[in-house]
Formats: C-alpha cells, sequence, structure tokens
C-alpha cells in the first residue's frame, strides 16, 4: 500500500484509538483513575502569572471539565503542549517571557531583499538592531531565482528587483557581513529552490572564508529548496525534477552529517496558497510533498530519526475562516504519519512552522487597509502556535518593502505579543473552542480525502507529473477571482465601499538605480576574469561528479569557490538538461 | 469561422508570477480570444520570435519581478526591428507597475497596463476593440523566417493519445537537430483542440523550450473541435512549410483516439505514432489503428515498469501488419535518452 494510502489509514486508527480511550476513561475504573492522577498532576505543575492589572491566571489553559471523557479526549486527541500528536504545539511553552521578563527568542522573522548585497545586508541590520535573537530570511532577485547571473542576456532590468543579487561566493560574504555567523542566536533563512544547493553551497564557502572550517557545524539557518511546490505553484524549478530531486537528496545527506543545525528543506505551502489554492488544499499537497520527500531521503538510506527533525515547513495564513485551525490540523496529520507510518520518533514528529501572513489578501486599493488585514493574519498564525512568522508589509501589493511599512509589520508582531495580553500570560488562550473543533474536523476530512484523490493518481510524483495540483490550484484561482469580480468575495475598498479613483495614492516604491545594477554586472565580470583559468577545471570536475554519481552538494563547495551561480547552472543544464514546464 | 482575435501572452524572463495570466488566459478563451501562451520566465525575444511566428494581434504580458519598464520597451523595441510594429503589446502586473511607470511605458509604445483591481471585463472588452478586426490572417511564412534550402523539405506527422508524450518528443528531436546540423532549420505545425466556447488556448510552446530558437518556425493551429485532430488549415500550411526552405517539417495532431488516422492523402512522408508504454490491455492494442499505418511506433515513458512488456507486445501486434514498421522505446523525458538517440538517427537517415 502506498504511504499516503497508509497515513489515511493510521489517523483514522487514531481515531479509534482516542475514542477507546475516552471509553475507558468513562467505563475503566482503573483507568480513570490512573488517567484523573497524571492531569491532577498536569494541573498542579502549571505556574500562576499576575498580569498587570493584578488578576491572577494560569500560564496554559486546560479543558475546565472533570468528565474523564473530555480529558481523555484532550490528552490523546489533541495532546498537552508539545506531546503527541502536537494539535496544540510542538513545545510546551511558545511565547510566553523567560526568566528576564521576554521571550528567549522572538518568533518575528521578516523576508528581506533588495538592490545589491550590501543594500540588503543594511536592511538586515536595520531590522534586527532591537532584537536578541538574529533571524536573518532572504530574499533573491529573479536571476538568482533562475540561476542566472547578472550579466546574462535579457536581464538587466531585474537585477537586484523583488530580491537580492547574488552571483557570487563574494557576493554572499557581503549579504551578511557584520553578522556572526557562528552564533547560537543567529540563523540565517534562504527562500531559493531551483538553485538552493548552489546557494547554500556559496554560503558554507562563505561562512568559512569569513570564520574558519570550524564554523560549519554550528552554522544554523534554513534553505527552503522545496522542489515539489517549485513544480506545482511557484516556478522556479530549473533542472528536471528527477536531476533537482537528487541534487537535493545530495545536499540533505551532506548536511545531515556536516551541519548537523541546519534545515536542508522547507516545505511549503505558502507559494502553493498564493498561487490560489484553497486552505485545504493546501494543506494536503504541502503534507503529501513533505511525506514524499521523506521516502525519497530514505530511499537514499538516510535514517529517519537523523534527517526528519531538520525537516520544517512554512505555511500561507489569510483571511479564510480554516485558517483559524488549519496549522493545528497539519500538525496532528504530520505527528501520526511520521510516527505510524515511517515509525519516527519524537523528534520528528514535530512539525515546526514558519508561517507567513497572506501577500495575495493584500489590495492595491485604499493600501493602508493592508495594516488591518495582516494584523488579523497575524492573530491567526499565532493562535495557531506558529515557531516563527513573517508580517506582510502594507505596501505589498507595489513594493518590496519601504522602511516605513516594514517597521509597521515588525512592530505588529510586538504589539500582538508583547504589548496586547493575549499571548504573553497564558497559552493556549483560545483553543478548544466548539468552533475551532467543528473547523479541525471538517479540515481532516478534507485534506485526508485529497490525499486518498492524490493516491489514486499513482501517489505525489504521478499526481505532479499529471499536472494535478497545478490544475486544481488554477481552478481554485480562477473562482477566487471570479467571486471576487461578481462580489460573493466582498474586499473592502475594492468590490464594497471603493474609494474614488481620484483619491488613490500609490506609496514610495524601492527600485534598484541603474548604477547599481551596473556596478553588479562589473563586479561579477571582474570575479570571472579572475578565476578564468580555475573555473573550467573546476566544472569539469563537477560535471564529472554528476555524471559519476558522486555528491553533487560535497563538490559544489570547491566549484563555487571559483564559479559564478551562472557558470554552474550552465554547466549542470548540459549534463542533466532543462526543466520542461507544463503549464 | 476564425476566432476574431488572436493574442500571444507570456510572463518575463525570472519571473514565475504566472497565476494571474492563467486566469486572464481562461477568461479571454471562454470570450471567444485564441491565446497562444509562451508560459513564463520567458525573453523577450522568444516573445517577439513567437509572436511573429504565431501571427498574433498582440502580445499580453504579466510581469511582477520588476526591471517592466525595460522589459516591455524591449519588446517594443525588438517588434519594430523585426518590422512587426503593428503587434500591439498590452499587459499588467498588480501594483507593482505604478501608475507614474505605465505613463513611461506608454510613451515608449505600450498600448495599455492594467492596473490591480481591473475587473476582468474591462480587458475582454479592450482587446477586443483594440485588436479585434485587425487584419485577415494569411497562410504565409513571415519573413525571416524561411530558409535556405532549395528542395521540398521531408515532413514528418506525430500522432498518438493525448498524454503519451508528443510534444516533448518533437522538442527533443529537435534539440539533436539544431545541434547535429548548426544551420538546420526547422518547422513545426502543432494542434490544440480548442476549449469549450469560441476561444482556444494554444499551449505547446510553453512546454517546448529548445524549438523557441531563430532556427525554428513554429506555428500553432486551434482544431476547433474538428475530428481528426487537425484544422482547416492545416494542409495549406504542410503545403507551405514544405516549400519553406527548411531541413524538416514537423507535423503533431491533438491527442487522437484509437480509430482516428489523422493523416490521408499523402499528407505527410513519414508518420510516428507516439504512446505510452501504460496503455492497458492488448486487447486495447487490437484496436489501435495507427498501428498498422505508422512507419514508426514510438512506445515512450519506457522508464515505466512494464514498458519492455509493452515493447515486444507491440511489436507482436506490428508484425501482423504491414512490413518494414519499426518499434522504437523511448523515455522522451529524460535528458539524452538514448531511446529517442535512435529516433533521431532513424529520421535522419
Ligand atoms: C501571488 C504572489 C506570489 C506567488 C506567485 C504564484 C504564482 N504562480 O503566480 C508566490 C508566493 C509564489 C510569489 C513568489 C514571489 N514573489 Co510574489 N507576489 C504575489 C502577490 C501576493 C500577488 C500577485 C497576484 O498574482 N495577484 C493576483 C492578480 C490576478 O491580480 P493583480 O496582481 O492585482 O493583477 C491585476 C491586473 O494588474 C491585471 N493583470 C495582471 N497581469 C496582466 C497581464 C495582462 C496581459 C492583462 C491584460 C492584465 C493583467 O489582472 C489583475 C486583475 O485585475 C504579489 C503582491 C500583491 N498583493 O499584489 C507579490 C509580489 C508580486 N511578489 C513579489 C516578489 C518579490 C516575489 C518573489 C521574487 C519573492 C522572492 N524573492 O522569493 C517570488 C518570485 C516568484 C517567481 N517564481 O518569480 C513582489 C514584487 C516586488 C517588486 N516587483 O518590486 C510582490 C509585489 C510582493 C512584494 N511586495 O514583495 N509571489
Amino acid at each position: 500500500m502506498s504511504a499516503l494510502a497508509r497515513i489515511c489509514e493510521s489517523v483514522e486508527a487514531h481515531a479509534r484509538f482516542v475514542r477507546e480511550q475516552i471509553r475507558r476513561a468513562r467505563e475503566d475504573s482503573k483507568f480513570r483513575a490512573a488517567l484523573l492522577k497524571r492531569w491532577r498532576a498536569i494541573r498542579a505543575s502549571i505556574a500562576t502569572v499576575q498580569t498587570p492589572t493584578g488578576i491572577e491566571l494560569p500560564t496554559l489553559a486546560l479543558p475546565t471539565s472533570n468528565d474523564p471523557g473530555e480529558i481523555a479526549r484532550y490528552l490523546f486527541g489533541e495532546g498537552f503542549p508539545g506531546e503527541f500528536p502536537f494539535v496544540n504545539s510542538i513545545y510546551r511553552e511558545m511565547y510566553l517571557p523567560g526568566s528576564g521578563g521576554r521571550m528567549p527568542e522572538e518568533p518575528t522573522r521578516l523576508f528581506a531583499g533588495l538592490g545589491l548585497a550590501e543594500d540588503t545586508n543594511e536592511r538586515f541590520h536595520y531590522l534586527t538592531q532591537h532584537q536578541r535573537s538574529i533571524r536573518l530570511s532572504t530574499a533573491f532577485d529573479g536571476p538568482t531565482l533562475y540561476g542566472m547571473d547578472s550579466d546574462a542576456d535579457g536581464v538587466f532590468g531585474k537585477i537586484g528587483e523583488g530580491g537580492v543579487a547574488i552571483d557570487t561566493v563574494e557576493d554572499m560574504e557581503r549579504l551578511y557581513d557584520r553578522f556572526a555567523l557562528g552564533d547560537e542566536r543567529l540563523s540565517v533563512s534562504m527562500t531559493i529552490n531551483g538553485p538552493a544547493p548552489i546557494i547554500l553551497a556559496m554560503y558554507v564557502a562563505a561562512a568559512q572564508r569569513r570564520f574558519g572550517g570550524k564554523v560549519i557545524r554550528k552554522l544554523r539557518g534554513t534553505v527552503q529548496a522545496d522542489i515539489l511546490k517549485e513544480v506545482q505553484a511557484q516556478n522556479e524549478i530549473i533542472f528536471p525534477l528527477e536531476a533537482s530531486l537528487r541534487f537535493l537528496a545530495d545536499m540533505v545527506a551532506h548536511t545531515t552529517e556536516h551541519l548537523p543545525r541546519w534545515y536542508p528543506i522547507s516545505i511549503s505551502g505558502y507559494h502553493i496558497g498564493e498561487a490560489g489554492a484553497t486552505p485545504v488544499q493546501q494543506a494536503a499537497y504541502t503534507l503529501s510533498n513533505g511525506f514524499t520527500y521523506v521516502e525519497l531521503f530514505r530511499g537514499r538510506g538516510l535514517a529517519v530519526d537523523r534527517f526528519g527533525p531538520r525537516l520544517s515547513f512554512f505555511l500561507d495564513c489569510g483571511l479564510d475562516v480554516e485558517y483559524v485551525a488549519l496549522a493545528r490540523v497539519c500538525r496532528k496529520l504530520w505527528a501520526i504519519g511520521m510516527r505510524d507510518v515511517f515509525g519516527a520518533g519524537e523528534a520528528a514528529q514535530r512539525l515546526k512552522l514558519h508561517t507567513q501572513t497572506s501577500g495575495r489578501s493584500l489590495i492595491a486599493l485604499g493600501f493602508k487597509n493592508n495594516l488591518t488585514r495582516t494584523a488579523i493574519e497575524l492573530f491567526l498564525a499565532y493562535l495557531n502556535a506558529t515557531n516563527s512568522c513573517h508580517s506582510n508589509s502594507a505596501d505589498e501589493p507595489f513594493t518590496t518593502p519601504g522602511e516605513e511599512y516594514v517597521r509597521l509589520a515588525a512592530h505588529a508582531q510586538s504589539i500582538l505579543l508583547e504589548e496586547t495580553g493575549l499571548f504573553r500570560h497564558m497559552m493556549n488562550l483560545f483553543t478548544g473552542s466548539p468552533g475551532m473543533r467543528i473547523l479541525e474536523e471538517t479540515l481532516e476530512k478534507a485534506i485526508l480525502e485529497e490525499f486518498r484523490t492524490i493516491d489514486r493518481l499513482g501517489g505525489v510524483l504521478a499526481a505532479t507529473e499529471q499536472r494535478y495540483q497545478r490544475s486544481q490550484i488554477q481552478e481554485a484561482a480562477h473562482l477566487y477571482e471570479q467571486q471576487t469580480g461578481d462580489g460573493t468575495r466582498p474586499i473592502i475598498g475594492l468590490n464594497r465601499y471603493p474609494a474614488s479613483t481620484e483619491s488613490f495614492v500609490e506609496p514610495k516604491v524601492v527600485r534598484t538605480p541603474r548604477s547599481r545594477k551596473q556596478l553588479q554586472v562589473d563586479r561579477l565580470r571582474k570575479f570571472k576574469h579572475r578565476h578564468r583559468h580555475q573555473s573550467a577545471r573546476a566544472l569539469d570536475e563537477l560535471a564529472g561528479v554528476v555524471e559519476s554519481g558522486g555528491n553533487v552538494f560535497a563538490e559544489l563547495l570547491k566549484t563555487v569557490e571559483c564559479c559564478s551561480l551562472g557558470q554552474i547552472t550552465g554547466r549542470l543544464f548540459e549534463v542533466v538538461g532543462r526543466f520542461r514546464p507544463s503549464v | 469561422m476564425a476566432a476574431s482575435v488572436r493574442l500571444l501572452t507570456a510572463v518575463p524572463i525570472c519571473d514565475g508570477h504566472d497565476s494571474a495570466i492563467s486566469t486572464i488566459n481562461l477568461e479571454f478563451i471562454h470570450h471567444g480570444i485564441e491565446v497562444v501562451y509562451l508560459g513564463y520566465h520567458r525573453s523577450a525575444r522568444d516573445i517577439v520570435r513567437a509572436a511573429i511566428q504565431e501571427g498574433v494581434d498582440a502580445i499580453g504580458i504579466s510581469s511582477y519581478n520588476g526591471g517592466h519598464v525595460e522589459f516591455f520597451a524591449e519588446v517594443v523595441a525588438l517588434l519594430k526591428k523585426q518590422r512587426a510594429a503593428k503587434i500591439g503589446v498590452f499587459g499588467g502586473g498588480g501594483g507593482t507597475i505604478t501608475k507614474a511607470d505605465a505613463t513611461i511605458m506608454q510613451r515608449k509604445g505600450v498600448d495599455r497596463i492594467f492596473f490591480a483591481g481591473t475587473p476582468m471585463e474591462e480587458m475582454i472588452r479592450f482587446a477586443r476593440e483594440a485588436y479585434g478586426g485587425r487584419r485577415r490572417r494569411s497562410v504565409k511564412l513571415p519573413r525571416f523566417s524561411a530558409g535556405k534550402r532549395k528542395t521540398m523539405a521531408p515532413c514528418i506527422g506525430i500522432t498518438g493519445p493525448g498524454g503519451a508524450g508528443k510534444t516533448t518528443l518533437i522538442d527533443e528531436l529537435v534539440l539533436r537537430w539544431l545541434k547535429v546540423q548548426p544551420d538546420a532549420r526547422i518547422a513545426i505545425l502543432s494542434h490544440d483542440p480548442s476549449i469549450v466556447g469560441k476561444g482556444a488556448l494554444l499551449g505547446d510552446r510553453a512546454t517546448m523550450i529548445y524549438s523557441q530558437d531563430d532556427r525554428v518556425f513554429m506555428r500553432s493551429l486551434a482544431t476547433r473541435g474538428r475530428a481528426g485532430g487537425l484544422s482547416p488549415e492545416t494542409a495549406q500550411w504542410v503545403r507551405t512549410m514544405k516549400h519553406g526552405g527548411f531541413d524538416v517539417v514537423f507535423v503533431e495532431t491533438v491527442g487522437i483516439g484509437q480509430e482516428a488516422m489523422p493523416f490521408r492523402s499523402k499528407l505527410v512522408d513519414k508518420s510516428i505514432f507516439v504512446m505510452s508504454a501504460d496503455y492497458g490491455s492488448q486487447l486495447q492494442l487490437q484496436k489501435i489503428a495507427m498501428l498498422d499505418v505508422a512507419d514508426i511506433v514510438v512506445v515512450n515513458k519506457g522508464d515505466l515498469a512494464g514498458a519492455p512488456t509493452a515493447v515486444a507486445e507491440v511489436g507482436r501486434r506490428i508484425e501482423r501488419g504491414r512490413s518494414g514498421q519499426r518499434v522504437i522505446a523511448t523515455v522522451a523525458k529524460r535528458h539524452r535518452d538514448p531511446g529517442v538517440d535512435c529516433l533521431f538517427e532513424e529520421l535522419r537517415s
């Protein structure tokens, strides 16, 4: 039986197990006594806290019912925070202040990238100036995302737009300048997919240049590298799928061994959602992609408990009602699948989650309303106990955010977590409501239904090749636009209470000046010229490793020392071909 | 009846934001417009070449990753250079193309930019009014497109059920041809079924990455539901292409059913029937009419588990048919596939 079918069965088996525990809690007195004893111990272990207004509250909200059946349902069905199946959260404490009265590590992680490496470096320092933990999240420009050099034909206008231009290991050194890359409290995330192994190799090489070889084991961070959702939604796969998956597996094999604190893949639903998928489709495709990677890496001889804890997830959070509970359901399905189908231990059962508020829900007309939209989405993201979060800026429909709107977006998170009383006194303040439970059940059923459909198509890889996910997403996107058009989806300021077009204002946009673009081209050319004697040989060696089946990532660590991104992808295209899109 | 408006749509180089254009394509075709879709991450050169070859009235570009002022200007300039300035250029990119940008772009020759929040009806109305009834499409090779060969080009017909991999196979053959013969000129006539309604979405170009080359002339025709997988214009185009100085002409039909035999009355010189290795039972095999007449049968997706059996079964089925037929197993989606190499050699010899 295929993995997805087995996961569906395991989820059903788990539901039966929970029902059985509820029954025993109600009918089996010995079982009940033990359960209530445990429950009392849990209760007693929960600290209390005083709010500024002087009332006293427990730091964790537990069901108030004394019905043993309800208690069993909570403990086995949802799991105490930090316990299987992790519906409430993967850790016991989430955003509660630590001993110093502040959170040990802020969950805020803002995605940024603009202009050249130095410009983005400056933005990173601006964003993290007040943070104790440094969480950098890097957006690359179009040419970098597609593995092209800045001096390639026809890309000049795109240099440094929508992200940072990176061509060489030297750019990578500039990008994270004045950050201590081996530091405990620093982590770097990179949103790159098609050329992910090359870019990560540049990062490792740059870190090594700056801090020596010892830093490598200490490097903390994430590279997106989720190639399946590129085929399905984001369109940044550049090599054929088979070759892409092999490069990915090589990278995972290498980081698991040599960069033990690195997350080599971020299994992403965000792009699926933003491309237009419904929340159920987003969850179903993302989770099924995740399970496919698990099978793939196991097929490479990696142990699930080695790489499993290094998988991470990335979900969207929009304004549709599903987002009240979507991540909660995802955590549960992942945990059950990992434990019961793949035999994973607890660390690998935990779905580590980054959330981004929805860009697509942000509207150009009357764009300041986007502050409100994002604030609501942020609340939902934290309600779902996300481990880190990006909040979009109000100028999202127009541009890489300007400083003013970035600051507002970052402050929105601080206001929610530090200023309001919603998350800082008590964990799980809102969970367990009847509405939330109804949603969870509905979502779970619908996601499993999608799993079965994908399974019938022959599994994730076959369905992807048949364009199943793509066509479903496109259909949902079309419907969304139709609903916006006919008003069944009210959007304030657009199809309801529209502002007059005369009063329409645009924010200031962030663009990269021509002279900066030219600088990038010039220094890339100099780099190529300086390394002209080494590069041809390095590329030959790389091609040799690809042909002979060696670990491509290990070789890339050497190649990036003297070759640019475009030189490397160019050579790899010759060996493995190009991705053939099916639109 | 030919559709009154024919457009080419695409997303610029280094940009994969295709959600907007996918929706807009659907809206266009539901409203009777014919759309040749080139896909995302496409250079200005690829876009302009395709627009001229396809004889469209206008190019619609959806751009999100910045650099739109330069990109649209490049498209307009290239059109002018190719003496195809009559092809219109329009597009959108949500809020990323500001009002001020749009003004500059229009000054540089772009007809219209659609800002975020524009209702779909407005775009359809614009396309019809600005580009409808502009000119009659004739079966003629555009200047620059013809090859230099003096003799008539051999014409290879490729047919088979939908999803068997015909398009990929042709593109892989083109890749080899261009590599082996640097002065080669190739023509491709591709067919796409129309969707319900009056328009058509012609999407083969997006998949044929190696065929977007100055040495390749490609034209996409809508079959408008006509039986046989070809279009009323097919014969005329084939004739024009054969005499166009090309080294080879490929004709690809839409996906066909079991009984169909699309190539009649010497339309092509050689016919290839492409089928997937997972065709089902032997009984199914008996019913496939093309197996009796195709010069070459390609069993694609040779990486599937049942492929060796499939090849053997097809071989036996053919032995009972007419002589001289060949069966070749391929994995067209695989780079440098030896099966495709073998087919290529067969066609070149
Ligand atoms: C959806 C989206 C994505 C999805 C795309 C999924 C997909 N397959 O399309 C995902 C999440 C994958 C994505 C990724 C990225 N994105 Co994005 N994305 C958006 C978003 C949220 C919406 C765009 C959209 O599709 N809207 C829906 C359409 C239907 O509506 P519309 O845009 O308003 O367009 C209207 C008109 O303009 C018109 N129109 C549009 N095109 C055309 C064409 C024609 C011919 C016509 C007639 C009309 C027309 O029709 C629409 C209806 O009125 C925008 C921000 C925003 N809120 O607008 C950012 C945005 C476009 N993305 C941006 C960026 C930077 C990226 C990335 C580069 C980020 C990175 N560094 O990794 C990547 C690149 C992806 C890639 N492969 O190229 C930036 C661009 C910034 C800039 N130019 O300076 C934006 C503005 C967000 C931001 N502020 O940072 N993105």
